[in-house]
């Protein structure tokens, strides 16, 4: 049974950061994890401060130096949003299968961050771009690499009188690929059992720039930083791609659950990492 | 998409205007445009709401159970443990609705006292001003349970030093077949293949949960209006609560989807329970936790199979073993240990056969019916084993199928001799052929196609003494009024028989009222449940306006001066046939009939064909009234580095008789392509000891829309079904052969055989693996 709970209704963005510093309790976007965590009793907190009227936090911005979006932004408006396909090709591939279409048009890029959890389905695509995560108080704003934002698992170094406002990047290189694979037990509505992302850029028949993150094979969504070095710099041969992969899998820490045991993650881990530098190469290296 | 292929050979000359047409139901704009109502939508002035205490624990004694706290809070009712309740505290779980029956151990403790043996195990019921409330009573409510030592494996609980769980051993029920001679059938061939597969437990997983409103009225009547696919329990409702039958009134509005889980009692007597302890209505709508425990969710099997066959196919002998999973009571598990036992050699002829099979009690979840009621899994484990012999035998499957097809006139497994059409053949080609041509694998995909076919029963078991009864009457202003009490369960079970009346009175269906779902104000039309609502309601109702069709022909043949026979009624006019400017409207001919007295309604009783049960030691006997055939051919794509199994073309081609209403069959063929999918790769209930690991939809796994592949329904009709217009049942039958379908597929992709489902990909990528390592890869 959903328990009852206090939802205070800000209107504006500086009274959600008033009520967060106040105490008032935690930010309440989709809920669309929010709600069944009520339900099921893992969710504790009764005081929520609800961002749905904040239309402040619910933006894309395409500029020269980057992409910008607010952290209000639902899974819905980035399958909407033109601009994506060649500013986040991985995220709209992820965002193509993010749970289902009721949930992707409640559920909000910022909640599926700061949810902190290793299936989050965004975060290894963002990962990949290289984003960076605005965070605002009243007393302060900082921006943070999305890679530094993660402690452990459900532990972010969001502080309490925080929000998440704005999740950024750099613009793609010219010569890049940027794939996104969710492997799950089923099309919608899926808890991912492993993710992995890619970004490759080719710059003069060498891998410029690789980026590579895993999500459900560990406490947090990671960025396989020893599998990266290995592929800097160098043409990609497919030795030098199955190095990478077990490289990465190496980095994995997944656990045994109902969807899959732990062996299975890392297997698939490598397996699918393996396939994307593949794809990613072929794909930078033609475009 | 679906395509008609109808057989001439049947009934002639047959010229229908509503029947079998592509008809929007008369249940259709009220669901799409949410005026529907359910169960959990009534509301009553006064009304409590009741809340369950489910039982932690799998298997333990319970010292005491004490509900002061509980009862001293404000606004708590009632607050009921089995000290409270009659001294029985039983309710039967045998068969419903009918006279019939009596298997061993079929009563359950309403609440549990002085044991728990089974998670989610009922023991406590509060009813108060709240939902909030209610569940704070829960709270307060203290148990003190002893755990001990429970048995959670069908094997497990054969063995002579198991726990036993209830009564005095753990066996449920138990079959055997014996017939011709298995020694000689197996001297005969020229392979034999043994191999053992075993199922999972599904979940029914219907939108609407459990949900019900109790109250006695003025009259003391006990008042339940419930979700539930058998009104029929009022009789148990009574028998439990020591009530005459005559005071205690269930009604069914529409259900929200029962596929079995809403057979057996479900909410029912707890809230008969303390509406008459409270004196107040009394409402529950089960959380989707609480739903997960509290029906009983499909039996997982296993089945042994060894089988002779020749080299050119033709099979020689077949001895299994089929075990269940009974779980910690017995409600329908030996009707659906019989189902697997006569579904367990599929659509096939076999003279030497020896079949035992064994339904044992464990402290899992009780398990019950559910749509295919184990002729599914039968059907799944033989159709795999038909599978493998072709391949050992490097036949093509169909072919090796079409040697030993079971065939109008021959006996099946238990010697009863199919009358209707056989179509299998007809069916598989057409499925498979639909299929196309198989995809070449490549560097990340494999690709396969698999064929299932199956024989399932419609109708109740002969010796339950199956009837139904149906009440069609005409109003003096023509419209037509049909009484019956079937539950409309979603598929169309009321708007069939307003289409079946409209065909034989001439009326268009959707001017036909149908009261349904209401076994005290309408004539008893039986339960919605072993594809027989279609065939024993409609075939009462077709009865019933047949008859009021012929007394207002015999009289309009007087005012035509023609004979009853040259007359017709249709497009709302009475019409003689070689003349048809000569006619009448519908309303204008009721009311001359009417005039002169003309009995315009009428009641009549189907009786379904009746038997006395099996020969013990052999077997044989007429165990249903009819079976329905046909095939299902799937396409997959099976992921070689995940394992994932992506099902691209989903085809059914079954017989169904006569379509009633097509986009029902259509919409049933889909249904099952997809519940049969589930089963195949995704759905399974996980218990550690007995305790339920996932009762949510978030990791029990049904197929999502997105899950939904390209699907195909072919309705072929041989017009020679029991039902009316000759229709065969098809609610069940159409899911019998999906999963095996899509398991095959599977095989054929990876090149082996997973003996266990559900195919997750991890499964399926430990076979790939398995199969690389052994070819060297």
């Amino acid at each position: 049974m959903l328990p009852h709970f206090e939802l205070s209704q800000p209107k504006s963005l500086s009274e959600v950061f008033g009520s967060l510093a106040a105490g008032k309790g935690r930010p309440f976007a989709g809920g669309t994890i929010l709600v069944p965590d009520l339900r099921g009793g893992s969710e504790t907190s009764r005081r929520f401060i609800s961002l749905a009227q904040i239309d402040a936090l619910r933006y894309i911005k395409h500029e020269e130096t980057g992409t910008t979006m607010g952290s209000g932004t639902t899974i819905a408006d980035i399958l909407k949003d033109q601009g994506m396909v060649s500013a986040a090709p991985a995220l709209v591939a992820a965002s193509d299968i993010f749970a289902g279409a009721m949930v992707r048009t409640a559920a909000t890029v910022g909640g599926n961050i700061c949810c902190g959890s290793p299936s989050a389905d965004t975060v290894p695509s963002l990962l990949t771009l290289g984003a960076a995560v605005t965070l605002c108080s009243e007393k302060e704003t900082r921006k943070v690499p999305l890679n530094e934002f993660f402690l452990g698992y459900k532990k972010l170094i969001l502080r309490p009188d925080e929000l998440l406002t704005a999740i950024s990047w750099r613009p793609l290189q010219p010569g890049s690929a940027h794939l996104f694979y969710k492997l799950a037990r089923r099309k919608g509505d899926a808890i991912t059992v492993t993710g992995v992302s890619v970004m490759i850029a080719v710059s003069g028949n060498i891998c410029s720039e690789v980026r590579i993150a895993l999500g459900s094979v560990a406490p947090t969504v990671f960025r396989a930083d020893q599998a990266e070095d290995l592929l800097r710099g160098q043409i990609l041969t497919s030795e030098l791609i199955e190095k990478a992969a077990k490289a990465a899998a190496d980095q994995c820490r997944p656990i045994d659950d109902n969807r899959a045991s732990a062996a299975y993650r890392l297997q698939t881990a490598e397996a699918l990492v393996r396939r994307l530098l593949t794809q990613a190469w072929q794909k930078a290296s033609t475009t | 998409m679906s395509e008609i292929d109808t057989s001439p050979n049947y009934i002639a000359n047959v010229n229908l205007r509503q029947v079998g047409k592509n008809k929007p139901r008369n249940d259709s704009p009220t669901k799409v445009f949410g005026r529907a109502v359910y169960a959990g939508d009534f509301h009553m002035d006064g009304m409590l709401y009741a809340k369950v205490l489910h039982s932690d624990r799998a298997c333990a004694n319970i010292k005491s159970v004490n509900t002061s706290a509980a009862r001293a809070l404000e606004g708590v009712h009632s607050v009921l443990t089995a000290e409270n309740l009659p001294a029985s505290n039983a309710v039967m779980t045998d068969l419903p609705g009918q006279v019939g029956g009596g298997t061993k151990n079929t009563k359950q403790p309403i609440l549990a006292k002085e044991r728990v043996r089974f998670y989610g195990e009922p023991i406590a019921l509060v009813a108060a001003e709240s939902y909030e409330l209610a569940q704070k009573a829960l709270e307060l409510i203290v148990v003190d349970f002893e755990e001990t030592e429970g048995v959670f494996d069908a094997f497990e609980a054969q063995k002579p030093d198991a726990p036993v769980v209830y009564g005095d051993d753990n066996i449920v029920a138990a079959y055997k077949i014996r017939k011709g001679d298995i020694e000689k059938g197996f001297a005969e061939a020229d392979y034999v293949l043994e191999n053992t597969f075993s199922s999972q437990y599904q979940e029914q997983a219907f939108l609407e949960p459990e949900a019900a409103v109790a109250w006695v009225d003025e009259h003391d009547m006990l008042n339940i209006r419930s979700s539930t696919q058998v009104v029929e329990h009022f009789r148990a409702v009574a028998d439990a609560l020591g009530l005459p039958h005559n005071k205690v009134h269930l009604q069914a509005p529409y259900v929200g989807g029962g596929f079995g889980g809403k057979e057996v009692m479900t909410i029912e007597v707890w809230l008969a329970l303390l509406a008459m302890d409270s004196q107040r209505p009394v409402k529950l709508v089960q959380t989707r936790e609480n739903s997960f425990v509290s029906h009983g969710p499909r039996h997982p099997f296993t089945f042994t199979h060894k089988t002779g066959v020749t080299k050119d196919g033709k099979i020689t002998a077949m001895k299994i073993t089929a075990t269940s999973d009974a779980g910690a009571y017995a409600k329908l598990s030996p009707y659906i240990l019989l189902y697997a036992t006569v579904g367990a050699t599929g659509p096939y002829r076999v003279d030497n056969l020896w079949i035992d099979s064994t339904s044992a009690a464990t402290n899992n979840l009780p398990t019950c019916a559910y749509r295919g009621f184990g002729t599914m899994q039968a059907n799944t484990a033989c159709e795999a084993q038909i599978e493998e012999l072709a391949r050992l035998i490097g036949m093509d499957s169909l072919d090796l199928r079409r040697k030993n097809f079971i065939k109008t006139g021959d006996p099946n497994t238990t010697g009863q001799i199919i009358r209707s059409a056989v179509w299998s053949d007809q069916c598989a080609t057409k499925a498979l052929t639909a299929l196309g041509e198989r995809q070449e694998k490549t560097d990340t995909h494999l690709f396969g196609h698999g064929l299932a076919c199956y024989q399932q029963s419609y109708g109740r078991i002969r010796w339950m003494k199956d009837t139904s009864e149906s009440w069609v009457g005409l109003e003096v202003d023509g419209t037509a009024i049909v009484r019956c009490s079937v539950t409309d369960i979603g598929a169309g079970q009321m708007s069939s028989l307003a289409q079946i009346t409209g065909e034989i009175l001439g009326v268009p269906m959707n001017e036909v009222t149908v009261y349904f779902g209401d076994g005290h104000v309408n004539p008893l039309g039986g339960t919605s449940t072993a594809s027989r609502a279609l065939y024993m309601t409609g075939k009462a109702t077709e009865l019933a306006a047949r008859n009021v069709r012929n007394n207002l022909l015999e009289c309009m043949a007087e005012h035509f001066s023609v004979s009853p026979g040259e007359l017709d009624l249709g497009d709302s006019k009475v019409f003689v046939i070689d003349d048809p400017e000569r006619s009448m409207s519908i309303k204008e001919m009721v009311k001359h009939c009417a005039s002169l007295g003309v009995h315009r309604h009428s009641l009549e009783i189907y009786r379904a064909p009746t038997s006395e049960g099996l020969d013990p030691e052999t077997g044989q006997g007429e165990v249903f009234p009819d079976f329905t055939y046909g095939a299902h051919a799937a396409s997959v794509s099976v992921d070689i580095d995940t394992g994932e199994v992506n099902v691209i073309k989903s085809v059914g081609a079954h017989d169904v008789g006569q379509a009633i209403n097509l986009r029902t069959v259509e919409g049933q063929i889909e249904g099952s392509a997809l519940m049969g999918q589930g089963f195949a790769l995704s759905e399974e209930l996980i218990l550690e000891k007995g305790i339920l690991q996932n009762g949510s939809f978030s990791e029990y796994l049904i197929p999502t829309s997105e899950d939904v592949p390209d699907i195909q329904s072919i309705v072929l009709e041989s017009r020679s079904g029991l039902g009316p217009f000759g229709s065969k049942g098809i609610g069940e039958p159409v899911l019998a052969p999906v999963a095996a379908s899509i398991v095959n597929a599977v095989a054929d992709a990876i090149g082996s055989r997973i003996h266990d489902l559900p195919l997750t990909p991890e499964k399926v990528l430990a076979a790939i693996t398995a199969n690389k390592a052994a070819t060297g890869e």
